[in-house]
């Protein structure tokens, strides 16, 4: 298992450098222009463009550039380890951005994806186990209606209604635990349950369709003939069979909202990573989109290799030498 | 910083002007107080801002370009030597004394200016100290130094010695004098009879060189320690430690990212200041970004922000015009900024003025106007400069006006006629006039005036291949890629003076090959073509560079008649522009202000006399 997991993380490095690479290369191949102009003012000097690229590296060729940041990232810059230069805009170390936004974007994963799997999964197996059931048709009319409903428009309903009529949770915004963990739980109720209404219903149909076929398979039969009661079955055999490629689906969408939430984070006002990806590519603020395409690859990588380890606990056919 | 309409019944013709004229007037008039006119001191202005801050050098004055930037330091934060009383018409757009005793008259032939500054006037916290003409003279050299960023700084190069003082020749600028504590000279290269506008503008602010010594040559780092020398300062500026440069820490009202405070400058004295030019009513004020904008309405609207830096959509632009209860919120005024359609001097079939004038007849300006949202967006542009800052002098001035500003086909086509690119009928056949390059930007808008002008346009027989692109000023702005015309540029002043318009965007002298916004290239010439990497015809085109020059030697009354003349000139002669709207600013404003007034010369909320229900 720890030579799979050396392996594993070894590749990773490897992926994080050809995602950067080709970050680089989107940047200055598909440019809006050049960044310095950003700096410039209205009546630019070649003087001033000059010095502003010597000033950014914008002077050097874009491998130069890449060499350099890949340097700064494995030694550290300045502002520490792992080195990811400062914002152009805001003058801020990268790093200190993306520790200022990332807790807001976690909590916003951690709470949406318990929601989601808790309502997803309970909804999946209902239906399954009530199969051509009223229940069933609920849960399924659930699940259209939460796969059909785009999240900003949720997400504006649900704030028009909950807050500002009803009154019954904080508005916009973000209110670290911290400072008041009621004002925390207040504004992030909703931006929880928006963006886990898209993931519970397809959730809720994956489980229901993996368990169905699971309750097929030879040895549930086995099981039942043996005497098991039903829940023993279903919880201890077919769910735990069934789990596989949800726990693999979970781990491909947490990481990937990690740097995707963009629009739940927009619309409630959050200025997570979602948040700080978007500034950073309308004001072609290289240090910080790269910043955030770092960490969303990471976490990429890392849910991926959990999601391998959880395997081989959850399958007893998986084994890693 | 556009409209349109479609022949009908007279009757609904009329009715339709009418109403817009109302609603036009209605709006307009918003310019100062608000829903009531009482001022009270104490609480908290709030003002949501879109998105992100998007400084465009993270606050720090020596750079700092964006307007919302401006409005903050020339309003509230900092003081200079001359500056503005921040309210709404032509009276905001006349400098006053500030720091200063007056605004003087210059000497020596217009190229030296004494300025004496007033006793009392005091650094905020932690530099507690009084405010010195080293001061002044200190954020001039500033910005003079090339590596602090200084994005504005050719507007202070006519300072003698000032060039050699960048360069690194010289070990002080020589044209600045500070002959006692209180006392500054300027010395000048050329007259310039509006360097005391000039004076007004951030980077030209006193600033403590205890402080921003830390920061030399690290543009922009300087935002976070901002030290105050007007009535309200970054909350927390009295904790930073300014013992060492090692010892500062940002100022915690400011996170450089999401929200800005203000509390009140415990060593400000009103006594100092003039309440005409600041009555600084509310304790506090905080910026707030929100990347949601809706929600920034419906915070205004609920009271839960009394303003916003925002771009209304026309649907809350509906709901606020249309709603009798809530049109005391809606306030709109001229930001002195033109939008216009640029075309290229030595680009076919631009390089004939009568293709360009017959532009200028046949644009139906009132449909490019409905694209922007309509008369709440702005007033139809008769010519380039915004009249407010011709102080009305071209009032009336419509050399291309038609009716309901819907464009001539008739007057274009007689215009046509005497381009050597048209046919008897006034249309063009010729091939320069197909598929001609428009640069378009990906904004909404841009592709909502799109086929306004390819309908007006085709009617004199041109055709343009368009091509968007994600940011299309840098393409502008780079002569080399030689663009005929684009849809996407507009202009605002930097300060209140016509040659903020007319020396960047018409001056010969002043067209570089990258980042040139004398995008039409009016006043190449032939020897600059190949530096430039122009590929049109570049004989002959026509140049105001002269009289720019005569202009810029004027003060007062003199200077703002002979800008007027060079806009006549401009409009009518060259003709390199359709200006087509002088926007307005907009601002919804939250039902607990109690005073609200427009700063003509910042172009935004005149936040130095604002008041909110405490």
């Amino acid at each position: 298992m720890a030579l799979y997991i050396i392996r594993r993380l070894l590749w990773a490095a490897v992926v994080i450098l050809i995602v950067l690479l080709l970050t680089y290369a989107v940047f200055y191949l598909m440019p809006a222009g050049d960044p310095a102009l950003r700096f410039a003012g209205k009546s630019p000097t070649p003087e001033s463009l000059a010095l502003i690229r010597d000033r950014l590296g914008l002077d050097e060729p874009w491998y130069q550039q890449y060499a350099l940041f890949v340097k700064n990232f494995v030694t550290g810059d300045e502002f520490g380890w792992p080195g990811l230069g400062y914002s152009y805009v805001s003058n801020i170390s990268v790093l200190d951005e993306v520790k200022e936004r990332a807790p807001r974007t976690l909590l916003l994963i951690a709470g949406t994806a318990t929601i989601w799997l808790v309502v997803g999964v309970s909804i999946g197996v209902l239906s399954a186990i009530r199969r051509r059931t009223v229940v069933d048709r609920l849960a399924m009319g659930f699940v259209l209606i939460g796969i059909s409903s785009p999240v900003f428009w949720l997400g504006l309903i649900a704030l028009f209604i909950f807050w500002n009529k009803l009154g019954w949770t904080g508005g916009t915004g973000y209110v670290p635990p911290t400072e008041s963990l009621r004002g925390f739980f207040s504004h992030m109720i909703l931006p929880w349950c928006v963006l886990a209404l898209l993931f519970a219903a397809i959730y809720a149909r994956m489980t229901r369709n993996t368990l169905l076929e699971t309750l097929g398979e030879d040895y549930i039969r086995t099981a039942r003939a043996k005497g098991l009661s039903e829940r023993q079955v279903i919880v201890h055999h077919a769910l735990r069979a069934s789990l596989i490629p949800i726990i693999t689906m979970l781990g491909m969408d947490i990481a990937l909202l990690v740097g995707g939430a963009i629009i739940t984070e927009s619309v409630f006002n959050i200025q997570g990573l979602g948040w700080l990806a978007v500034r950073g590519t309308l004001d072609q603020d290289l240090p910080v989109v790269l910043g955030v395409v770092m960490v969303a690859t990471i976490a990429v990588v890392i849910m991926n290799l959990l999601v391998d380890i959880a395997y081989a606990f959850l399958d007893p056919r998986v084994r890693y030498a | 910083m556009g409209v349109q309409p479609v022949r009908r019944r007279v009757a609904g013709a009329i009715a339709a002007v009418l109403g817009a004229a109302a609603l036009t007037a209605a709006l307009v008039s918003g310019a100062s107080a608000g829903p009531s006119d009482q001022s009270a001191r104490g609480g908290t202005y709030r003002v949501g801002w879109e998105s992100s801050f998007g400084w465009t050098n993270s606050f720090d004055p020596t750079g700092e370009y964006l307007a919302n930037g401006f409005v903050i330091y020339q309003n509230l934060m900092l003081r200079t030597l001359v500056q503005f009383n921040h309210v709404a018409g032509p009276a905001g757009n006349i400098p006053v004394p500030d720091l200063a005793t007056s605004v003087p008259k210059p000497t020596n032939g217009g190229k030296r200016y004494t300025f004496t500054l007033k006793n009392g006037v005091r650094w905020g916290p932690p530099v507690n100290r009084e405010l010195t003409s080293q001061d002044v003279k200190y954020a001039i050299e500033r910005l003079a130094r090339p590596k602090n960023g200084a994005q504005y700084g050719f507007y202070f190069n006519i300072i003698k010695g000032l060039q050699a003082y960048g360069d690194g020749k010289a070990k002080s600028i020589s044209g600045i004098k500070t002959p006692t504590s209180k006392k500054i000279i300027f010395d000048l290269t050329a007259p310039a009879g509006d360097f005391p506008m000039r004076l007004t503008m951030g980077a030209a602010a006193p600033i403590p060189q205890e402080v921003a010594k830390c920061f030399e040559g690290k543009p922009g780092a300087y935002g976070r320690y901002v030290i105050a020398s007007g009535p309200y300062m970054i909350e927390g500026s009295e904790d930073l430690d300014i013992s060492s440069c090692g010892a500062m820490k940002p100022i915690s009202g400011y996170d450089g990212q999401t929200k800005l405070t203000l509390v009140r400058n415990p060593n400000y004295r009103a006594s100092t200041d003039s309440r005409k030019a600041r009555e600084n009513n509310p304790d506090s004020f905080e910026f707030i970004v929100n990347t949601n904008l809706d929600d920034i309405y419906d915070k205004v609207g609920a009271g839960e922000l009394e303003d916003e830096f925002a771009t209304a959509s026309p649907k809350v632009f509906a709901e606020y015009s249309r709603d009798a209860s809530k049109r005391k919120y809606l306030k709109s005024n001229s930001a002195d900024g033109t939008y216009y359609l640029t075309m290229n001097l030595t680009q076919p079939p631009f390089d004939d003025v009568h293709v360009r004038r017959a532009m200028n007849w046949v644009m139906d300006k009132q449909a490019l106007r409905k694209a922007w949202g309509g008369p709440i967006a702005g007033e139809i542009a008769q010519h380039i400069l915004p009249n407010p800052m011709l102080l009305g002098k071209l009032n009336g001035f419509q050399p291309f006006k038609t009716p309901g500003d819907k464009g001539s086909v008739a007057k274009a086509r007689a215009e046509m006629k005497q381009s050597k690119y048209a046919n008897s009928n006034g249309v063009c056949k010729a091939k320069e006039c197909k598929g001609v390059l428009l640069i378009s930007d990906v904004r909404a808008v841009d592709k909502l005036t799109l086929p306004v002008i390819q309908a007006a346009a085709a009617k004199i027989g041109i055709t343009f291949t368009v091509r968007t692109v994600n940011g299309a000023y840098p393409v502008l702005q780079t002569t080399s890629k030689n663009v005929p015309i684009s849809n996407r540029p507009r202009w605002f002043k930097d300060y209140a003076d016509p040659s903020t318009f007319i020396d960047p965007l018409f001056f010969g002298g002043n067209i570089i090959p990258t980042g040139n916004t004398n995008y039409a290239l009016v006043g190449v010439k032939a020897s600059q073509a190949k530096a430039l990497g122009l590929t049109g015809n570049v004989n002959n085109v026509p140049s105001i560079d002269g009289l720019a020059d005569e202009c810029r030697a004027k003060t007062g009354n003199a200077r703002v008649t002979c800008y007027a003349a060079i806009d006549r000139v401009l409009t009518t002669q060259v003709a390199p522009w359709v200006p087509y709207m002088w926007a307005y600013t907009v601002n919804i404003i939250g039902p607990n202000v109690t005073k609200w007034t427009f700063d003509q010369a910042a172009g935004l909320t005149g936040l130095a006399h604002v008041a909110v229900k405490g």
